[in-house]
């Protein structure tokens, strides 16, 4: 199969542009005025321009993919050849991309990620929109054929408990699909207002450092120390909130741009997205390579009984997909709707988390009143260098070490059960993550010079899931030393037990395992 | 627990040693432009000396720190003077296990055993300073442990 061939116009002009662009300016400004010299600009970039067209055409005259009964080939390069190929059952997810000009022009991008390697696996640019829904959807199909098949080779005297369930939900995959004509079922559908909650609820603090970053800059340009009289200070202090409200704003406007018209279906095994006002963006999450699971609340959230609900596969995370943006399987939901999806993704039970010990508390009591008394050291130097103000208010902030500590002891625990290890952590954004044990790669046991002060210790679980890099995986943070011992052995052992390594007594029989153990 | 062989601690210092000389050309350059009155032979010297001295301690820690252990279903590392750090490798999640040899640990007869998992934290865990034999029997060890301890339907796929 070849692309479609206006991606070779599409392509040409979003990579032209940028290199006709650069020769023009640099061109002129180097000419000076000189016309033999600017026309000389004028001849390169018309030159660089039919290279690029040159180029992309041959491009796509030697691009090839097909997709055949269990891989997907590719066979690409200009000058130099590559032929990749696939395997299907190695497939994590499938995303979609259209952007404003590929919508006009019906042509959509599709990415193919699997676990290997740390850029996109396949990058088709571009195919036709209908092109691109078949991908997804042979794909899915040819993957959950296999998937079947193997299941039935390895007998039926051990029904699958998730395909029981199916069985019990009155249809099998194939009715499903039969009945609702590919299109699947509609788990989650975004409210207008719940995509404006959304975009106000879901802001970062942490953009304000950006400010922060900005007003440290722009300060010391300012020179000498100055003297604000009280006004001044009135009127400093609303630019700050001024400035504050409107980082808030642009957020939530990008928020919403990124999650209008949110949709979330399920499709056989694999959960399916679509959104984005300008660019639309559909990827596939199959839930047979599900790693972990987690509920995300914020403050304001949690105040107002909202949750986000993220899943994530080794292809890439929500988030760290090439997008950049954050893919959560359902952006805002209420708090109960979110656990029953969670639920019905990945099947866990009640968890009932323990708190780090006691002297944890006293630890961040502490480390927060620390933190307070140098904002109080930076607040005094500020005043002494820079502008005079009354830094001996910033005093009022270390008591609050306290109640910030309370806080963060009462946002960490764990627990573990037969199929799952469930963690939470997070001061500002709570976050809960269920990883099945048979999804644990290795569990890894911290302990800082500060940490070993109080013989606390933290164990990361870590899974395939490209998520963990960024330090948001599943973590038990400040266990005592012998717990986190505990705690790994038992993590080790359950995984063990659930891919079939160990078998366990009857406690943990085999028929107990999660049935996509895949 | 197995500790390292002690000639890796000649490897790290020699790496420490390389570092504190480099620090040490730089405070020498550094004194030659800025000027600010103390021989630059002193400097460098003192420099070298401060970060040798350093070095040499955090490398005595590190190796007391530094233990594995080769159990039945896991292979267990613990190792970290500041951060303690102790990891636990189930062998079914092994994906490849590497043996690597510097020229420096060539002429010491070591070797360093590397074993990758699909994890994204823990993603390639290494054992230094073993002895050559021991290098290929670990090695050897790691990858018959790892096939055995795969499950027989080919369920245990790690990712």
């Amino acid at each position: 199969m070849r692309l479609h061939p206006l991606s070779v116009p599409l392509r040409a002009v979003s990579r032209g542009i940028g290199l006709a662009w650069a020769f023009l300016i640099g061109g002129v400004a180097l000419s000076q005025g000189d016309p033999v010299l600017t026309g000389g600009a004028v001849v390169a970039a018309v030159l660089a321009v039919a290279a690029v067209v040159g180029y992309e055409l041959a491009y796509y005259r030697r691009f090839e993919y097909e997709l055949t009964e269990d891989s997907l080939d590719i066979a690409s390069g200009v000058f130099s050849r590559r032929e990749r190929e696939i395997p299907l059952r190695r497939v994590q997810n499938v995303d979609v991309t259209r952007s404003l000009v590929a919508r006009l022009l019906g042509l959509a991008e599709v990415d193919v990620e699997t676990a290997g390697g740390g850029s996109t696996e396949a990058n088709l640019r571009f195919v036709s929109r209908e092109e691109a829904g078949r991908l997804q959807e042979e794909v899915r199909e040819r993957r959950a054929a296999r998937e079947r098949g193997r299941e039935r080779r390895s007998e039926a005297a051990e029904p699958a408990g998730e395909e029981a369930d199916l069985a019990d939900g009155e249809t099998t995959a194939d009715e499903e699909r039969a009945l609702r004509g590919g299109r699947g079922e509609l788990l989650f559908e975004l409210s207008d207002r719940d995509l404006l909650l959304y975009g106000l609820l879901s802001f970062d603090p942490r953009l304000l450092s950006g400010v922060i970053a900005f007003a440290t800059f722009a300060v010391p340009s300012l020179g000498r120390r100055v003297d604000i009289p009280n006004l001044g200070l009135v009127v400093l202090g609303a630019g700050v909130i001024a400035l504050a409200v409107g980082v808030w704003l642009v957020s939530a406007a990008l928020r919403i741009v990124q999650f209008y018209g949110f949709k979330l279906r399920r499709v056989g095994d694999d959960l399916r997205y679509e959104r984005g006002l300008f660019e639309r963006r559909d990827g596939t999450i199959p839930l047979s390579k599900l790693q972990t699971v987690s509920v995300e609340e914020n403050v304001l959230m949690r105040r107002y009984g909202f949750a986000s609900l993220a899943v994530e596969t080794a292809g890439y995370a929500p988030g760290q997909s090439p997008s950049g943006g954050s893919e959560a399987a359902i952006p805002l939901a209420p708090v109960e709707d979110v656990f029953a999806l969670a639920r019905d993704v990945e099947p866990f039970g009640d968890y009932d988390l323990s708190r780090p010990p006691e002297r944890a508390r006293k630890r961040y009591v502490r480390r927060y009143a620390l933190a307070g008394l140098a904002v109080v050291a930076a607040g005094f130097l500020v005043n002494r260098f820079v502008a005079s103000f009354p830094w001996y208010v910033l005093v009022a902030l270390v008591p609050l070490a306290v109640p910030a500590a309370r806080r963060a002891h009462a946002t960490r625990g764990f627990d573990v059960d037969d199929h799952h290890v469930v963690t939470q952590q997070g001061w500002w954004r709570r976050q809960t993550t269920v990883v099945p044990n048979h999804r644990v790669q290795t569990i890894i046991e911290r302990q800082t010079i500060f940490q070993q002060r109080w013989d606390l210790t933290s164990v990361f679980v870590d899974t395939a899931g490209s998520r963990s890099i960024s330090g948001s995986g599943a973590v038990a943070v400040d266990r005592d030393d012998g717990e986190a011992d505990a705690l790994t052995e038992s993590v080790i052992d359950r995984a063990l037990v659930a891919v079939g390594v160990r078998s366990e007594g009857a406690d943990t029989g085999t028929g107990a395992v999660p049935a996509n153990a895949d | 627990m197995e500790r390292l062989d002690r000639r890796v601690v000649v490897v790290w210092l020699w790496r420490v040693a390389v570092f504190a000389a480099v620090l040490a050309g730089i405070a020498a350059a550094a004194v030659t432009v800025i000027e600010p009155g103390v021989d630059r032979v002193v400097a460098a010297a003192g420099v070298f000396a401060v970060v040798a001295a350093v070095g040499g301690l955090h490398v005595a820690l590190r190796y007391r720190a530094w233990r594995f252990d080769v159990r039945e279903d896991t292979l267990y590392i613990e190792r970290g003077v500041l951060v303690s750090v102790r990891t636990t490798v189930p062998y079914v999640r092994v994906q490849h296990v590497d043996s690597r040899r510097g020229p420096l640990e060539r002429v010491l007869g070591l070797g360093r055993v590397v074993v990758y998992t699909a994890g994204s934290r823990g993603a390639d865990v290494s054992i230094p300073g073993l002895a050559a034999a021991r290098v290929d029997d670990v090695q050897e060890t790691l990858r018959r442990l790892a096939i055995e301890s795969e499950p027989e339907d080919g369920e245990g796929d790690a990712v």
